[in-house]
């Protein structure tokens, strides 16, 4: 009996599933975090118990430092964007719609996702290496044997900076992003500023801009409260912080994507 | 004033780090806690402050702050020096209640005085030196006049210089604060110079009780081994030693 059990773990069978189980407990353990700390946050905020110069330093890093790589990418990826169509849609006798196409494109879609990557890859991988750092050279416990409670300390200030910084800087990216198209519009097509303007307001509404304002205030605190999390529960020296910072950018990445389906589906379906 | 620990065990685990230890430290008194690295000695201090939670026994300490001096300092590196020091006098309800600005400036320049480091409170921890860091630690420590101090391995890493200044506060501290003291240590001169009383633990248990001069008389295998860094003795190196 015990050979043939000996066999079965040795078995391909067995290590797919006992690695396949293995994975499944990190995951439901890592969502269990997050959601813990979430609503510990919420509390805080709630109770109004905010530190407002930390506040206010943490708005200054997620809005102003990132603002530069922000405006970036969403502005090349406009440019990306309307030097593929522009010039076919002008030859097709669509070139009243480029804008239109491009305003839609950039304030439903490109503008608040393509900020939320950069936001990411910028703010939300310093926030995990910032507090895995404190977790292994025990910055955290000296805060919890000093009685101040770290989730206060450390998660207020940066998950409300997300959420009050994310949609300014969502609505800059934007704008720059729908110019950054015009102008590549008409380098590419030689379509006039005024006819790409022109259609631009027509496909806009207010859903669209509170929809997208919307979804950068879920993403920014999504994005701020995963990678303080994936920091806060690192484990061991220097791995562990790269570990945390790999796990808070992949988390971080796939949560605003399932966020950006779960707003598709509820007000564009 | 005192901290008392009634048959305190904690497991990682299946291995008992902490197997059933009882001890109890007076006010104005000094404990050093010796042995191998992976014998649980650590794991004492962060059963103490609150920062982990026994499986069973009990921790009775007097009302008040417990406070703790880490191995590496643990300063926040993003605060200057008087931030450190004032962390819990800006960070905690009660106490930004009770002291103005001006008071808890004064504070810090009092503590950073009583660890003879007068006048660094714009520097950050990156600029000062090991030893200079460890005291600084001191000073963050006694800022809210604690009624017991923890020190976890205070002079590792240190030259013997820098140790002997850092043990000498150890013992000023104790004088000025009157506090319960528990020192985690590998290192002779500390236990020699601060301690009252020395525990020595070996597999999560007490093997040795006495006083620091006890512990020199070699009157017991575990302390003879250890005193005299001897690899034959009762006490063997595990190959995994785990939590410290």
């Amino acid at each position: 009996m015990s050979s043939l059990r000996r066999y079965y773990k040795q078995s391909a069978t067995y290590k797919i599933f006992s690695g396949l189980t293995v994975e499944l407990y990190r995951f439901l353990e890592t969502l269990g975090q997050i959601a813990l700390k979430g609503f510990e946050t919420a509390k805080y905020i709630l109770k109004g118990q905010i530190d407002k110069s930390e506040l206010i330093e943490q708005c200054r890093r997620f809005g102003i430092t990132s603002l530069p790589i922000t405006l970036s990418i969403v502005g090349m990826t406009s440019i990306i964007v309307a030097s593929q169509v522009a010039l076919e849609m002008v030859k097709q006798g669509g070139g009243n719609f480029v804008g239109l196409l491009m305003t839609i494109l950039i304030v439903r879609e490109v503008g608040v996702i393509m900020s939320g990557f950069a936001i990411i890859s910028m703010i939300g991988s310093s926030l995990a290496s910032e507090i895995a750092t404190m977790r292994v050279t025990e910055q955290i416990d000296a805060i919890e044997v000093l009685k101040v409670n770290p989730v206060r300390y450390l998660f207020v200030p940066r998950v409300l900076s997300g959420i009050i910084m994310m949609p300014p800087v969502v609505v800059v990216a934007s704008a720059i992003g729908v110019i950054a198209g015009a102008v590549t519009a008409n380098l590419t097509s030689g379509l006039g500023y005024r006819a790409f303007f022109d259609s631009a307001w027509l496909g806009i509404y207010m859903k669209d801009l509170g929809v997208c304002l919307l979804k950068a205030l879920f993403f920014g605190g999504t994005i701020a409260l995963i990678s303080c999390s994936c920091g806060y529960y690192a484990k061991g020296g220097a791995k562990g912080v790269g570990e945390a910072t790999t796990k808070a950018v992949v988390w971080s990445f796939v949560a605003i994507v399932i966020w950006d389906m779960f707003f598709a589906i509820a007000f564009f379906f | 004033m005192s901290i008392e620990v009634k048959n305190l065990i904690k497991a990682f685990g299946e291995r008992r780090v902490i197997d059933d230890v009882s001890f109890k430290v007076e006010d104005g008194e000094t404990l050093a806690i010796v042995g191998f690295s992976g014998s649980g000695k650590s794991t004492i201090l962060k059963l103490i402050c609150g920062l982990l939670t026994p499986d069973s026994g009990e921790i009775i300490t007097s009302e008040g702050d417990i406070a703790m001096v880490f191995q590496y300092s643990a300063l926040f590196d993003s605060l200057n020096v008087a931030d450190n020091i004032a962390f819990a006098l800006h960070e905690r309800k009660e106490l930004r209640r009770k002291y103005s600005e001006e008071e808890i400036k004064n504070i810090v320049a009092e503590k950073l005085e009583l660890v003879g480091l007068k006048g660094i409170e714009r520097k950050f921890p990156s600029e000062l030196s090991g030893g200079m860091q460890k005291r600084v630690s001191f000073a963050r420590a006694i800022v809210t006049e604690p009624n017991s101090i923890l020190y976890d391995e205070p002079t590792a890493g240190l030259d013997p210089i820098s140790s002997t200044l850092i043990e000498d506060y150890i013992v000023r501290l104790k004088d000025e604060t009157h506090a319960a003291s528990i020192v985690v240590t590998h290192q002779m001169s500390t236990i020699t110079r601060t301690a009252d009383k020395v525990i020595m633990l070996y597999n999560g248990k007490i093997v040795f009780h006495g006083t620091p001069q006890e512990m020199l008389e070699q009157n017991n295998e575990y302390t003879k081994q250890f005193v005299t860094a001897s690899l034959e003795g009762p006490m063997q190196m595990l190959a995994e030693n785990g939590e410290g």
